[in-house]
């Protein structure tokens, strides 16, 4: 039974893990690092990556490699940081946890950690120790550099300490089913409210479309809990939207403290609950509905292969030239 | 030297393992046409205002009120599974391999919308976290006091239950159960709801009749029905344990869209069709399906941990 490319391409390294989609299942999986096959360095670097279904295990590879500052090549199996065949809709990445030095109570916040994570990534917090009311939240980062990156949908100036230690895993973008709920993080006091969540939104939800809170009465805005609203404007910017809910008269919205003893409800959601669609029968024109983001579907796209970044690794160092070949067994 | 003997099978295979399906069962069932595009809109007007309404005598009409539509749209997909059969397999065994591997793939089938159903449930509904348990961790662990806090937030959104209750009858200890919403957890967590207060474990109900095999306990207003695979997120707890979602609803609150003529299709290609030489067969099954939460306001549930 011989094998078959069912799909191939090329990308150049950022130095993050890559997730390559695959239109089926696959049996084999070949990397060739181009730009490696081209140099030498005083430490040898991974050249060509294999992975066998069912034989290479979650995460390893069988490698390539050159030998210091020569061409000569050795084959090892690498025990980290290689495939990972992702055949079922994930949460969590396959990526190891991440310690946290310290979480900013400021506005937005900042978190220190010796950072490998791309502009954009999400990732779920724990273990929060100093600002327990947000371990197990997910949040969105933005200003990445190596030793950490800005909370945008974290406003913690009004919290009573920082966080001083914790752990971070990044998860998928997309839950396994989208539009998905997401965690709100500030509602303001206003004729039409205006709600920060610790992702952008613009990325789940479109104008038009209505939400359902869900507001435990440790947050204090129990008043808005159990409200559906209609998203009337959405900001990339700020991680932030308004909704057309008079929230003027309504109880501040405020974290609970950070308590080792879990006596606050937490969290403080929104979940999609349709839309609100208007048709214009003089022009014809419908607005307030978006067919690509809104309608229920699945967030993530299985089976796909996930390849970790690194010197070692299928993903290459930031500017190699990776080429991929993902084969299947003829029948 | 005595002679070889023949390997011999028992009469009967074995049981396939099969984890309980759990989260289709509460779901609208609705069907799409064919032809008319993949995407299956729902509708629901909501309520008119109950506010104001009195005629003051003055002959003057009381202002219209614009009703308000709900739409809520969901994706058809379609989903599949195959089997390659070498014809030296059908060949020389015995247990009807053709047989047994469609029963596989129905029962693949029926396994992946059961998990399709769960993701909904986990990607696209609020959870609260528990706080009433014992353990320490956040959330705790489950306990009445949440229980009672999702009973709350469904009947303050005037959600309906699904099932009915199961009347008291002369039998030692037994206890009747209210009509009752619907909840959904994983077996993990099942040392737990024994714990919960009030909890009538399935065998204290005072009727077996009807009750599905998934179906553990009654807490309160609901009706735990567990499975292996029900949702749950590891280390995601303030200590780093795993922490269980477990959806709790009313009627209506989520459906299941089935593509007419396409909900569960198995088919069978011959061997002189896949092979060049006619050696392989293949079985397939494929199925389509569209998901969606009807309504927020009927379906709540709970973030918990296990108590130890």
């Amino acid at each position: 039974m011989p094998f078959t490319i069912v799909t191939q391409g090329n990308f150049t390294s950022a130095g993050v893990g890559v997730k390559v989609p695959l239109p089926s299942s696959a049996d084999y999986f070949k990397v060739t690092n181009l730009t490696q096959l081209a140099t030498t360095n005083a430490t040898g670097r991974g050249v060509m990556f294999e992975w066998y279904k069912n034989l290479v295990a979650a995460d390893n590879a069988i490698e390539w490699k050159k030998t210091n500052s020569t061409d000569a090549l050795n084959m090892v199996l690498a025990s980290s940081g290689g495939f990972t065949y992702v055949t079922s809709a994930p949460v969590v990445e396959a990526q190891a946890a991440n310690a946290i030095t310290a979480i900013t109570a400021a506005s937005p916040a900042v978190v220190t950690q010796t950072n490998t994570y791309s502009e954009g990534d999400i990732v779920r917090l724990y273990s929060t120790t100093g600002m327990l009311q947000i371990g197990g939240m997910d949040f969105q980062i933005s200003s990445v550099s190596g030793s950490g990156y800005t909370l945008t949908g974290l406003r913690a100036s009004g919290f009573a300490a920082p966080g001083t230690a914790g752990f971070t895993r990044r998860i998928s973008k997309n839950a396994a089913v989208d539009p998905e709920f997401l965690y709100v993080t500030e509602i303001t006091k206003a004729t039409s409210a205006v709600v920060r969540t610790s992702v952008d939104p613009t990325a789940y939800y479109v104008v038009g479309m209505k939400l359902h809170f869900s507001v435990p009465s440790s947050f204090g805005m129990t008043e808005i809990n159990g409200l559906t609203g209609t998203i009337t404007a959405v900001s990339a910017a700020n991680y932030t939207m308004t909704v057309d809910i008079d929230s003027t008269a309504f109880t501040t919205f405020a974290f609970p403290a950070s308590s080792s003893s879990p006596t606050a409800r937490l969290f403080a959601t929104v979940a999609p609950a349709g839309a609100k669609t208007s048709y214009d029968p003089t022009t014809g024109v419908q607005t307030g509905y978006n067919f690509t983001l809104q309608p229920f579907h699945s967030g993530n796209f299985v089976p796909y292969m996930f390849l970790a970044a690194g010197a070692q690794s299928p993903a290459g160092s930031t500017g190699d030239v990776i080429v991929w070949q993902a084969f299947k067994m003829e029948n | 030297m005595a002679p070889e003997l023949p390997l011999q099978f028992s009469e009967d295979l074995l049981s396939t393992p099969q984890f309980n399906l759990i989260h289709s069962f509460g779901a609208d069932l609705h069907y799409a046409e064919a032809h008319i595009g993949k995407t299956t809109r729902m509708s629901r007007y909501e309520r008119l205002s109950t506010d104001g309404g009195q005629l003051d005598g003055s002959g003057i009409d009381p202002a219209p009120e614009v009703v308000v539509r709900s739409d809520i749209d969901a994706t058809m997909e379609i989903f599949a599974k195959t089997v390659v059969i070498n014809e030296q397999v059908t060949l020389y065994e015995n247990d009807k391999v053709l047989t047994k591997f469609t029963t596989l793939l129905g029962q693949w089938l029926r396994e992946k919308e059961d998990l399709l159903m769960r993701d909904l449930l986990a990607s696209s509904v609020s959870y609260i976290n528990a706080t009433g348990g014992t353990n320490g961790d956040q959330p705790t662990n489950i306990s009445r006091n949440d229980v009672n806090n999702i009973e709350r937030i469904l009947l303050g959104n005037d959600a309906r239950t699904m099932l009915e209750s199961v009347d008291a009858m002369d039998k030692f200890n037994t206890a009747p159960t209210r009509d009752a919403f619907i909840a959904l957890a994983h077996t993990d967590i099942t040392p737990d709801l024994q714990n919960v207060s009030g909890v009538i474990l399935k065998n204290a109900y005072p009727s077996q009749e009807g009750l599905r095999p998934e179906e553990y306990c009654s807490v309160s207003r609901f009706r735990f029905f567990v499975s292996s695979k029900a949702a749950k997120i590891p280390g995601a707890s303030l200590n780093g344990s795993t922490v269980y979602t477990v959806p709790m609803y009313g009627l209506e609150a989520f459906a299941k869209v089935e593509q007419n003529n396409y909900s569960a299709i198995l088919g069978y290609r011959p061997p002189y069709v896949v092979s060049s030489v006619a050696q392989n067969s293949q079985l397939y099954a494929k199925f389509a399906i569209a998901r969606e939460i009807t309504n927020q306001n009927w379906i709540s549930g709970l973030n918990v941990t296990t108590g130890s």
